[in-house]
């Protein structure tokens, strides 16, 4: 896309500005019912914690997320959902003994599950057939490429496809500050070929994550139920993983045949760009094969304000700390 | 196999045909696209592309008189509604010029193709990020007749595919331009140089840490920072070693001319050098290489004569030993056992050509 020198220059009148703590911008709050929230977790842990009272899930949403206004903001909604597995990494999905002990606990706790799928190689094809076997009619599955999503269709009828956000492409770039991109910037569900397609995969619900430049028209358009995710937007991801380097010396070291002890799992890194007379209006970060930008004080408001106002169907938060 | 090369301008398409390209490919910007979508692009290159329908007109006339086809692309990650209307009536006026084929990955928009323009060969982007049988046999089901594989992909994946779905055409990266991010998942812009530039080639900082908060040990600390030279030598090799070439102008960088035979034997169709935007000596010693490599595999050369061939060329023996040049590095290692074997090794059983 062509770009103009003006790209990187934040406007006076726009508010974004790259937020980790408490947000000073007030959320309309939760409303009671039409939306819900679930809780994405690649290891499914202290299942207890999110379905105890409102005090006990603001302390750990506070811990996950480091945000005290966005943790007392979801604290009141007790999660109903638990997305299990990883739509960034094939390497992160889980084994079938992992799931089924996650179906159970799951279950105990009032949740149901959606297993998170990501971009497919082969062998992903083929390790997803008994993991699609173990759910039960009506789960949901995360689907972030159209094989996954076709293997879905006509093999497991009874399961529900959800496109994911992989599929939902939109600029995202953290290095812009200007709301001139708004356009590129926003969802393409709402293209009605976009729609057909859905139709004929038997696609049910979406899900994206906040546009860039989020105003009152952010949501327009979605054909069908959408969840949103908060309060990470991904920017990018690799097949190659970077942290998977530490794993394998040697000529494969960076290349697409993953390999990995799971070393994303307990590693991040905190990104900073040092450029002079650039600003960047989004706090960025890497994990994995992924890197990040975490959303806007004010971008959470124009959520909260979608949500307020029924546009949004499910809330999607980490349950664990990036 | 077909060799298929990048253009950006009429008068590269006489010499990449001499130099034994089978098809081209371009992207075309008219005026009025900008001027309706201001800073979106038609095709993800701001530059590169040819300047109007006209000249585009030209191309194909000048391909076909000189016996190549030349394919449009038009693979901007998605397009709006009224950029979907935009791309089909470039779509048709191409078809009308004698267009061969276009190059999409927005199913929305290849669905749109397909029923909009049905005579015209649709080619699935490798900005579609497809990597799986099924998810070629749904491209196909949609219309399209060729699936080029994305950058990140192995041997045995592309081979399997190719298998899987024999009626479609599969197009695998041979040369030039990698990317750090997979073309379908990275939501970014290739900044101008001075901005910061494609976002896996900015002047990020990582700051490591524990996702827990613990502070990291000296150890691991470290293996990440071992880790992250380790890293900044790849993205040198991924970045076409710091954009170098040969006192001939061959160019150094991402690679896959080793894994000439095990594509020809995987069902591979073509073989893509990438590098729209690049300059025209850039992509005629491109075509070069990869005929004669793929003239050696053809007249039935070992694949181990084929390796040490294609080491040989510019020669690149340090830079293919680490492995961080390869498209494919999987063959790294059977590439450092033709050379150790020497480059005449007697060709024991031909492999046939997919074409």
């Amino acid at each position: 896309m062509s770009a103009p020198l003006t790209f990187l220059r934040r406007p006076p009148a726009s508010p974004p500005t790259g937020v980790s703590a408490a947000s000073p911008t007030a959320l309309a709050a939760l409303p009671a019912s039409g939306v819900a929230i679930a809780v994405s977790m690649v290891r499914p842990r202290a299942l207890d914690r999110l379905c105890a009272g409102p005090p006990a899930r603001a302390a750990f949403w506070s811990a996950t997320l480091h945000d005290q206004a966005l943790a007392d903001w979801l604290a009141p909604l007790r999660p109903t959902r638990l997305h299990v597995g990883s739509e960034f990494c094939e390497r992160l999905l889980p084994e079938p003994e992992q799931l089924e002990r996650t179906l159970a606990e799951a279950s105990a706790a009032g949740l149901a599950v959606c297993l998170l799928t990501p971009v497919a190689s082969p062998e992903v094809l083929r390790a997803l057939e008994p993991l699609f076997a173990l759910l039960p009619a009506g789960a949901e599955v995360v689907v972030n490429d159209w094989g996954v999503a076709l293997r879905l269709h006509e093999r497991h009828p009874l399961l529900q496809a959800v496109a994911g956000r992989i599929l939902c492409r939109m600029l995202k770039d953290p290095r812009l500050g200007n709301p001139q991109y708004a356009p590129p910037a926003a969802h393409g569900f709402a293209s009605p070929w976009q729609q057909r397609l859905f139709a004929r995969m038997g696609i049910t619900r979406v899900e994206m994550d906040m546009p860039l430049f989020a105003g009152a028209d952010s949501f327009a358009g979605v054909p069908l139920p959408l969840g949103v995710h908060l309060p990470f937007a991904f920017v990018a991801k690799g097949r190659m993983c970077r942290t998977a380097g530490l794993a394998r010396p040697g000529p494969e070291r960076f290349a697409p045949r993953p390999f990995c002890h799971h070393e994303c799992l307990g590693l991040a890194a905190r990104t900073e760009r040092a450029r002079e007379g650039t600003h960047d209006a989004w706090e960025t970060l890497h994990v994995g094969n992924t890197m990040f930008c975490r959303h806007s004080a004010a971008s959470l408001a124009v959520l909260a304000a979608a949500v307020a106002a029924g546009r949004v169907a499910r809330l999607i938060v980490p349950g664990e700390a990036l | 196999m077909k060799i298929v090369a990048p253009i950006r301008q009429l008068d590269e398409i006489a010499a990449l045909a001499r130099a034994g390209a089978d098809e081209l490919y371009c992207g075309v910007t008219p005026r009025e696209w900008a001027e309706r979508f201001g800073g979106a692009s038609a095709n993800r290159r701001p530059g590169g592309n040819l300047p109007s329908l006209a000249v585009l007109a030209e191309a194909v006339e000048l391909a076909h008189r000189h016996g190549v086809q030349l394919s449009l692309v038009l693979n901007a990650q998605q397009y709006s509604v009224e950029q979907i209307e935009f791309a089909l009536e470039i779509a048709c006026g191409y078809a009308d010029i004698g267009g061969d084929a276009v190059i999409a990955s927005d199913p929305g928009l290849i669905l749109a193709l397909a029923e909009a323009v049905p005579g015209l060969r649709i080619h699935v982007s490798s900005v579609a990020t497809c990597r799986n049988a099924d998810g070629a046999r749904l491209y196909q089901e949609l219309g399209a007749r060729r699936l080029i594989l994305p950058r990140d992909i192995t041997l045995d994946e592309a081979a399997e595919i190719a298998a899987a779905v024999p009626d479609l055409e599969i197009e695998a990266f041979v040369l030039n331009d990698g990317c750090v991010y997979e073309e379908g998942s990275c939501n970014t812009l290739h900044l101008p140089g001075a901005l910061g530039g494609p976002i896996c080639l900015d002047r990020y900082a990582y700051v490591h840490r524990h996702r827990d908060g613990r502070p990291l040990s000296a150890t691991l600390a470290a293996r990440l920072q071992e880790n992250d030279e380790a890293y900044r030598r790849w993205l040198w090799y991924r970045f076409s070693c710091g954009f170098t070439t040969t006192a001939e102008g061959m160019p150094f960088g991402p690679c896959g001319l080793c894994a000439i035979p095990a594509l020809g034997r995987g069902g591979v169709h073509a073989l893509k050098i990438a590098g729209r935007e690049g300059p025209p000596e850039r992509k005629l010693a491109s075509v070069r290489m990869v005929r004669q490599i793929l003239d050696a595999h053809e007249r039935g050369e070992s694949p181990a004569a084929v390796m040490a061939r294609a080491r040989e060329l510019r020669p690149s023996h340090e830079h293919c030993a680490t492995g961080f040049m390869c498209y494919y590095p999987e063959v790294v290692g059977e590439a450092e056992r033709a050379r150790e074997t020497g480059r005449h090794a007697p060709s024991s059983s031909p492999t046939p050509t997919s074409d």
